[in-house]
């Protein structure tokens, strides 16, 4: 909302700058947004007497003017705005001066300009007869200025708009207003605060408030039907107003706080509307049938046309201004057509009601509308400011278009307001901010700010909270207010703070992400941060059951900001490839990349934080491409799921796992070609598997990709890698090293042999590891050949029988289980 | 006998030794284990005299002593020569053979620093869920039932609440963890939630539908607003740097009061006035309606709590003006942190 420096004076008479006021009032909670100057200095602008005109000799449209500027001496000045004319009083820029005009290459963009004496088209000009825009006045460029004909020439022209009541220079100050501040929505509660910061007086303009009945209850009725919606209606009427364009003064204090000037019933409304904070409406009496308002809730249904010609048909419970015959208002929202006042209207009613705050909410909300009036009622206004701002909307009309105000009014007021009173502790101001507010100054805030502070005994007062304060309900809303006022800058920082005696426990998952985080990146792979939501489609497309460790139907939202957001991600999968695809689109080839985020699946048998829900963190790691960068010695390997399956052995093993198997699944799924499934236990962890060719060709994607999903909430359970463990001794005995190669049939898979020497191996085997396997022509067309390393060791020097007799062991379960043949 | 061993030492001592090749050479032909001439006369020792036995043994030994000497200095002075072509000729300017190496994102850095910062000062980490209910994320922090905010203009909702009851959403911010955390624990709490929230915005340069946050609780007896100001000065100059101006202005939030918004002054040359405040963060006491809702006494304890996101100071701290290059991941992006 914009406030007027100049205007906002009328209430306050304080000495501060724009800019200084600005940052007073941001410190005090009203935040400013920006201090928006208007107007220019104007010093050497002067009253200016256009005594004759003629005809430029060289040029049609320029005029020149023979000026007396009161110092007997006319000039002359060449002009070239269709209206001068001679006898006319005019604001003559006078050499020296320098104004704010359009700039040359940039109109829409002012710069300073200082007046030179110059000769247009061979005539000399000493000066410029000014347009209002040229002033900073309005932006009408239409033709020069013409004054009153009783204005001073000679005068300077700052005097002469002074006396009209116009400041040549004012600044509209932006400022934030939280929905805590009601109040804080019109020039007095701005000044309020204003007040209160600097110590000096409030000043309310003075206003003779009419008591209900007399004439006017005669003209009008007022009925309320909906006393919770509507618990205080007052109804002033005017006769005989002349409707015309608002003066100076008022044009220019609504332009500066943004809004169009109308006409003056309707520039009244709005102007007591910004002073005092509460909304009026200006009905066009004689469309008033039946001279009756009455204010009730809509059936629902009906159609009405607003001020602004818009059609609407009205929700259900919408509350409603009618006349004896149909509605004529929206509540709190807007006026209708069929009541407005035009140019031809000389009787008006002012409105002036208090509309509960969540029955206007509603009805701007269903109807889509939002407007000054129903921004303020929405908060909540003054709530017994009524009268008030009727009578002084009545007084100002009267004084700007004659006319005469039917004496009394009415006050409708089913619901009289309870002004709550609450207690304050000084204690509890310490407690709260950690300073000691004295007595003295809170009482004095607090009278500030319009509450009534009794102080009932040391430390304790009674505060009665101001009608126009609605959100101040507790103890602890005045401890804000007088935290703001006193001041948070006055706050002190204490010079030392206390710990709770207990050391911070650090969060497993967290331990051990950021540790996780340390091993993938140092592996090469980079950490990415994807949209967790997705099109449904896409959702679907990744829930495979087959690879989730969790079951269950995707989850949307009932309000996606676009199709392509709607679903929640089951899996981290799609995010990634989409990195990989605008990757690889942008020259990379090296594609690996892990993420860690929550996945969502629909589940009622994974009780979760909220039910009906799974929630899990999920870590994914994926690669494609080659295995190293282009080398002068070295040829890149395209990667493949081994490269994978051992980052993803290196990542599990980091986290100390109870043991992990890893199932081959030799089929594939709609996302995978094949994969390998991880579980402890009974529990699945995760997968490893190949990205399905249609998925690859879907992303684009040119080389084959690997992914690996694992469940990090349920790895965080399992992991002991935070677990306090005691060390296993180094041996200090030798170990032996043996080499055996076996050729077995082409399809045996290596994982069972190796499951096999780990079993048979024991007590003497520490390791094992396969250094070569190998197909081709060396070996029978339907064999190959794998050849292991063994690592055995003990507690003592080993003899070279016992390592023989482990060996020959080993070797024998080969040749018996597996068929296999011992190469030599 | 004599003579022979001699000889051999004469013949030995004239073996050229230029190369590995006649390293091995020599070595074979006089130590090989098989025909080495060396080797060849201890094997003949016995056929030499008896009393002359010992002085043949002793010049034998002696020999075999000098052929092995013989040996290493070769092997020394060809291994020094290769080092000596090896330290002139070898290219240095070769590049490296690198390994691929990974980054960890910006807004996890970002995030790990704040979270540091806080840690020193004895807060620990907790989380929470993403889908939450209405309960936690609007209800226990004082929402009244209209709140804008709860409106499905701004939340993402995943079941529809009426009139604040059951309602299932997206949490808009991190401060449930709040509710969860003293629902769960007593006081002394002091904890730090950081996550990721989620908002009903268009997604553009300056906003995305998501974001993180880090949101920080301190309940216990005699926590105070001087308290706050001083923890957060400290944060501030930490990660700002010890130069940071800050303010800390009145502001609104339903679950603090008194609330402040608190912004660092940000140094522009090209702004009037050098520079312009930025908010960085939104804080406040807890107000006593969400001490109330989590069965916390609020007369005897007082608590602070603060919220701040990870991608404004992460933006600012790397001159990010667009938030959607966090979530492309473009490796020319990734790589630079």
């Amino acid at each position: 909302m914009k406030i007027s420096y100049n205007w906002l004076k009328d209430y306050v008479a304080h000495t501060l700058g724009p800019q200084e006021l600005a940052d007073k009032l941001t410190m005090a909670g009203l935040e400013e947004e920006e201090v928006i100057p208007i107007g220019n200095a104007l010093d050497g602008v002067l009253v200016g007497h256009v005594l004759e005109t003629a005809q430029h000799p060289n040029a049609d449209r320029l005029t020149l003017c023979q000026v007396d500027l009161g110092d007997g001496e006319p000039v002359q000045i060449v002009c070239g705005a269709p209206n001068v004319a001679g006898g006319q009083k005019v604001p003559v820029a006078t050499v020296g001066t320098t104004l704010m005009l359009p700039s040359r290459d940039n109109p829409a963009e002012k710069v300073a300009v200082k007046l030179k004496k110059a000769k247009l088209r061979g005539e000399v000009s000493n000066g410029m007869i000014c347009a209002e825009d040229e002033l900073g006045l309005s932006d009408d460029h239409a033709g020069i200025m013409v004054l009153h004909d009783d204005a001073t020439v000679g005068q300077p022209f700052e005097d002469y708009l002074a006396a009209l009541g116009i400041a040549a220079q004012d600044a509209a100050i932006d400022i934030a207003i939280t929905p805590n501040r009601p109040d804080a929505t019109s020039h007095i509660g701005v000044a309020r605060d204003v007040a209160a910061l600097e110590n000096l007086p409030l000043q309310r303009p003075e206003v003779t408030v009419p008591e209900h009945g007399g004439a006017a209850a005669e003209q009008i009725a007022i009925e309320i039907e909906d006393p919770d919606g509507c618990p205080r209606y007052v109804g002033i009427i005017v006769r005989g107003v002349e409707i015309k364009e608002s003066p100076a003064w008022l044009k220019q204090r609504l332009t500066a706080i943004g809004l169009r000037p109308r006409n003056n019933v309707v520039d009244v409304t709005n102007y007591v509307m910004y002073e005092c904070g509460q909304p009026l409406h200006a009905f066009d009496f004689d469309q008033i049938a039946g001279a009756k308002i009455i204010v009730r809730a809509s059936e629902g249904g009906e159609p009405f046309t607003t001020l602004d010609s818009k059609e609407h048909t009205l929700p259900e419970g919408t509350l409603l201004i009618c006349d004896a015959e149909r509605p004529v208002a929206l509540a709190g929202v807007m006026g209708g057509e069929n009541s407005e006042v035009t140019d031809a209207t000389t009787n008006i009613l002012i409105e002036s009601a208090y509309f509960d705050p969540s029955t206007v909410r509603r009805a701007a909300k269903l109807l889509g509308i939002s407007t000054d009036a129903s921004y303020r009622f929405e908060r909540g206004v003054d709530r017994v400011g009524q009268a008030w701002a009727a009578a002084r909307a009545a007084a100002l009309i009267t004084e700007l278009g004659g006319g005469e105000i039917v004496p009394g009014m009415v006050d409708a007021h089913p619901q009289t307001p309870e002004s709550p009173t609450l207690e304050l502790r000084s204690q509890r101001v310490a407690q709260v901010l950690g300073v000691v507010v004295a007595d003295d100054e809170i009482d004095q805030i607090l009278t500030a700010l319009g509450f009534s502070a009794e102080h009932v005994a040391d430390g304790s007062f009674r505060v009665g909270v101001p009608t126009w304060r609605p959100d101040v309900e507790r103890e602890i809303d005045l401890v804000e207010e007088v935290a703001r006022i006193y001041g948070y800058d006055r706050i002190p920082e204490p010079a030392h703070t206390a710990l709770p005696n207990r050391t911070p426990q650090a969060l497993p998952a967290d331990q051990l992400r950021t540790q996780a985080r340390a091993l993938l990146s140092g592996l090469g792979y980079r950490e990415t941060y994807t949209n967790s939501l997705l099109s449904k489609e896409r959702a679907e497309t990744f829930n495979q059951p087959a690879l989730a460790t969790v079951a269950g139907d995707v989850v949307e939202t009932l309000n996606p900001i676009t199709q392509e957001m709607t679903t929640l991600r089951p899996s981290l999968l799609p995010g990634v490839l989409s990195v990989m695809a605008h990757n690889q689109n942008h020259g990379q080839e090296v594609l690996r990349f892990y993420e860690f985020g929550h996945v969502f699946h629909r589940s009622t048998t994974h009780p979760g934080a909220v039910p009906g829900y799974a929630e899990q963190e999920a870590v994914l790691i994926a690669l494609s491409g080659p295995t190293t960068t282009i080398g002068w010695d070295q040829t890149p390997r395209t990667s493949d799921i081994y490269d994978l399956k051992g980052v993803t052995e290196a990542l599990l093993a980091s986290l100390r796992l109870p043991p992990i198997a890893m199932q081959p699944v030799n089929e594939a799924t709609s996302v995978s070609s094949y994969h390998l499934s991880l579980s402890a236990g009974e529990q699945p962890i995760g997968v490893i598997a190949r990205l399905s060719d249609e998925l690859m060709d879907a992303h684009d994607l040119r080389t084959p990709v690997f992914f690996a999903e694992l469940n990090w909430s349920l790895l965080v359970d399992l992991s002991t890698a935070l677990d306090a463990h005691t060390y296993a001794a180094v041996p200090r005995f030798p170990t032996v090293n043996r080499d055996v190669a076996v050729a077995v049939a082409r399809q045996q898979a290596v994982g069972p042999l190796l499951d096999a020497i780990r079993t048979v191996g024991q007590p003497l085997l520490r390791d094992v590891n396969v250094f070569d396997l190998y197909e081709g022509d060396r070996i029978e067309a339907d064999q190959k050949s794998v050849a292991f390393a063994l690592t055995l060791g003990a507690d003592r020097t080993l003899k070279d029988a016992e390592v023989d007799r482990q060996v020959n062991a080993i070797v024998k379960r080969l040749v018996d289980d597996f068929g296999a043949v011992l190469r030599q | 006998m004599l003579d022979v061993v001699e000889a051999l030492r004469r013949e030995m001592e004239a073996e050229r030794i230029a190369t590995e090749d006649e390293v091995e050479t020599f070595r074979i032909k006089y130590l090989g284990q098989k025909s080495g001439s060396i080797t060849n006369l201890f094997k003949k020792i016995r056929e030499v005299a008896p009393e002359d036995r010992r002085a043949f043994g002793q010049q034998l030994n002696a020999l075999k002593q000098a052929t092995e000497a013989r040996l290493d200095e070769s092997r020394d002075i060809l291994r020094r020569a290769a080092a000596e072509a090896e330290t002139q000729t070898i290219d240095l300017t070769l590049p490296g053979r690198r390994p691929l190496t990974g980054s960890v994102h910006p807004l996890t850095q970002t995030r790990d620093d704040i979270v540091r910062i806080f840690e020193r000062y004895g807060f620990s980490v907790a989380d929470g869920p993403e889908i939450e209910d209405d309960w936690h994320n609007f209800t226990a922090l004082n929402f009244p039932p209209d709140h804008p905010a709860r409106d499905m203009q701004d939340t993402l909702f995943v079941e529809a609440s009426e009139g604040g009851e059951g309602g299932v959403l997206l949490r808009t911010h991190t401060s449930p963890v709040q509710i969860r955390v003293m629902k769960d624990q007593a006081p002394p709490i002091r904890v730090l939630a950081p996550g990721r929230v989620y908002r009903n915005e268009t997604i553009s340069y300056k906003s995305y539908c998501l974001f993180h946050q880090v949101e920080g609780l301190y309940v216990d007896e005699g926590v105070t607003f001087a308290d706050l100001k001083y923890l957060l000065h400290a944060f501030a100059k930490a990660f700002f740097g010890e130069d940071v101006r800050m303010r800390f202005r009145p502001s609104f939030f339903p679950f603090t009061e008194p609330s402040a918004e608190v912004d660092i002054w940000w140094s522009d040359e090209n702004l009037p006035g050098g520079g312009r405040w930025l908010e960085i963060l939104g804080c406040g006491m807890v107000d006593p309606n969400v001490l109330k809702a989590v069965d916390i006494d609020p007369e005897k304890y007082t608590g602070y709590a603060f919220g701040m996101g990870v991608e404004r100071p992460a933006m600012l701290r790397y001159g990010i003006d667009d938030i959607r290059v966090f979530y492309e991941n473009d490796i020319r992006f990734l790589e630079q942190f």
